[in-house]
């Protein structure tokens, strides 16, 4: 009783499926959450069970009783009556320890903790620099269209000391607003707020984009770029526009560190659950005690800030990545140069009522 | 017949001085004779009685009458629906983007611009526009 008591007294709803799928408990304040009692769904199959919830929250954030057996977390919208919360659902399986307490130590847990207050500032935080970006692009205009417009000579000729002062002017101003771009993004990756729009596409055709995109760079750094790519590549469901921003980011990055003549290798590659996009460059690498800060925010090495970097490339790439549900990560040997290698999920078959997709029956 | 693609008056509605300027000296500097100025949505449509641009170059962020309610008072009138409009705005979000390629324009060009680039940009906009305008008159002929 006094286990319950402490459960029940939780400002976080609480919910147990026994190895049955059915529930075992619900404490007071996920009851109050349903407006039911406790004791109203105990028993119930955790098909009944999604049913109540479905009546409060929303259909895209329906109750995953099913989820495999790792911990998951997700945030899910919660409508009652004119009120809208957010709640996040982390869900675990519980675990050894409790095949004292019947069913075999099998079953999950969920909780429901209210983060409507966290999604309030989010938002608050999104549009304030929404509006930021706005109001910070407005001088921007001004100051990099009238430099760019002496520079053409259409106010008259320049000096090479003023030429000089009006490039490294309009550099910066170039470099601003990278760093306006990059902020907007993060910050709509880090609020929740970045739409994507999924498609069904093969990673080799964006890879080749983002090379195109980089080459003026890599030309300009004689630097040579290449996609290796062995075999066809399973679909994957992306993004094409921000994935290509993520290997743009990648490319860039080693292009900026790799010296003259050498090469920046685009490796694709697959096995049955991921596609695998690796770029590697040999450059000057990076040392084992900055490895696990390089996805952090404005954590580039001093290097990076002497090449034009907003600090911020890598992190938008990581969250990026993280929104296709994929993962990233980086090996390096100081003097040998660096693998950024990043795994999208290999898309599901189609449904056999799907259209069929232009490009898609690539493989021979 | 091809249709001839002129970029020679062009009416810029921007609020801001300094931008307008930058706008009037980057298209001046690549030919276009008239370069007209209004500082808002209400202006722009008062100014189109009797003058009928090759473009109108909008800006969304302005007090009163922003750029979308703008764009879609021009193609609800007759008189303006014809006259191709296109954003230049510091609303970067792709969600702006849309919002105002639904709303009828032809182009969207965001802020900061390149003013050595910004005529052709829009140039190139309208002859694509004119192309696709062919292709359609040409297939109603046929």
């Amino acid at each position: 009783m006094a286990e319950r008591n402490i459960l029940d007294s939780l400002g976080s709803g609480l919910l147990v499926l026994d190895a049955r799928d059915r529930v075992s408990f619900v404490n007071r304040t996920l009851a109050e959450m349903l407006h039911i009692t406790p004791e109203e769904c105990v028993g119930r199959s955790a098909g009944e069970f999604a049913v109540v919830m479905a009546r409060f929250a929303l259909p895209a954030a329906m109750p995953r009783f099913d989820w495999p057996e790792a911990s998951g977390s997700r945030d899910i919208e919660w409508r009652d009556g004119e009120a809208l919360r957010f709640f996040r659902e982390d869900s675990s399986p519980l675990g050894a320890g409790n095949e004292s307490q019947g069913g075999g130590g099998k079953g999950r847990v969920f909780a429901y903790h209210d983060v409507s207050h966290e999604k309030a500032i989010d938002r608050m935080k999104s549009e304030f620099i929404s509006v930021a970006s706005h109001e910070l692009r407005t001088p921007m205009t001004s100051i990099k269209g009238s430099v760019d417009l002496i520079l053409s000579g259409f106010a008259g000729e320049t000096s090479p000391e003023m030429q000089e002062l009006l490039e490294i002017a309009q550099k910066s101003c170039d470099r601003l607003v990278r760093l306006v771009n990059d902020i907007l993004d993060l910050s709509k990756i880090e609020a929740g707020q970045l739409k994507l729009n999924f498609e069904r596409l093969d990673v080799t055709e964006i890879a080749v984009r983002a090379i195109c995109a980089v080459k003026p760079l890599a030309d300009k750094n004689e630097v040579r770029l290449r996609v290796d790519r062995p075999l066809p590549l399973p679909i994957v469901e992306a993004d094409p526009d921000r994935i290509e921003q993520a290997i743009t980011n990648l490319l860039s990055n080693a292009v900026k560190f790799s010296p003259p003549k050498s090469e920046v290798v685009v490796e694709l590659s697959s096995d049955n659950l991921w596609v695998q996009c690796a770029v590697c460059d040999q450059g000057v690498g990076i040392a084992d005690k900055d490895l696990h800060r390089i996805f952090g925010k404005f954590q580039q090495l001093s290097e990076g800030r002497r090449r034009g970097g907003t600090g911020l490339g890598l992190a938008i790439t990581r969250g990026l990545i993280d929104e296709h549900r994929g993962s990233i990560w980086v090996e390096s040997r100081v003097g040998h140069g660096s693998r950024f290698i990043f795994r999208l999920p290999i898309a599901a078959p189609p449904s056999p009522n799907a259209p069929a997709l232009a490009g898609e029956a690539v493989n021979p | 017949m091809e249709r001839e693609v002129k970029l020679t008056r062009v009416l810029v509605v921007e609020d801001d001085v300094d931008i307008q300027k930058v706008i009037r000296m980057s298209l001046k500097l690549r030919g276009v004779s008239e370069v007209v100025l209004v500082e808002s949505g209400t202006e722009c449509i008062e100014r189109l009685s009797g003058f009928t641009p090759d473009v109108i170059l909008l800006d969304v962020m302005m007090p009163h009458v922003d750029g979308y309610e703008t764009c879609w008072r021009l193609k609800q009138d007759p008189a303006t629906r014809a006259i191709p409009v296109v954003f230049l705005t510091a609303r970067v979000q792709k969600a702006d983007r849309e919002r105002g390629m639904k709303l009828g324009a032809l182009g969207y060009l965001t802020k900061p611009f390149d003013p050595m680039t910004l005529h052709d940009q829009i140039l190139e906009l309208l002859t694509e526009h004119a192309g696709k305008k062919n292709e359609n008159d040409g297939g109603a002929d046929g």
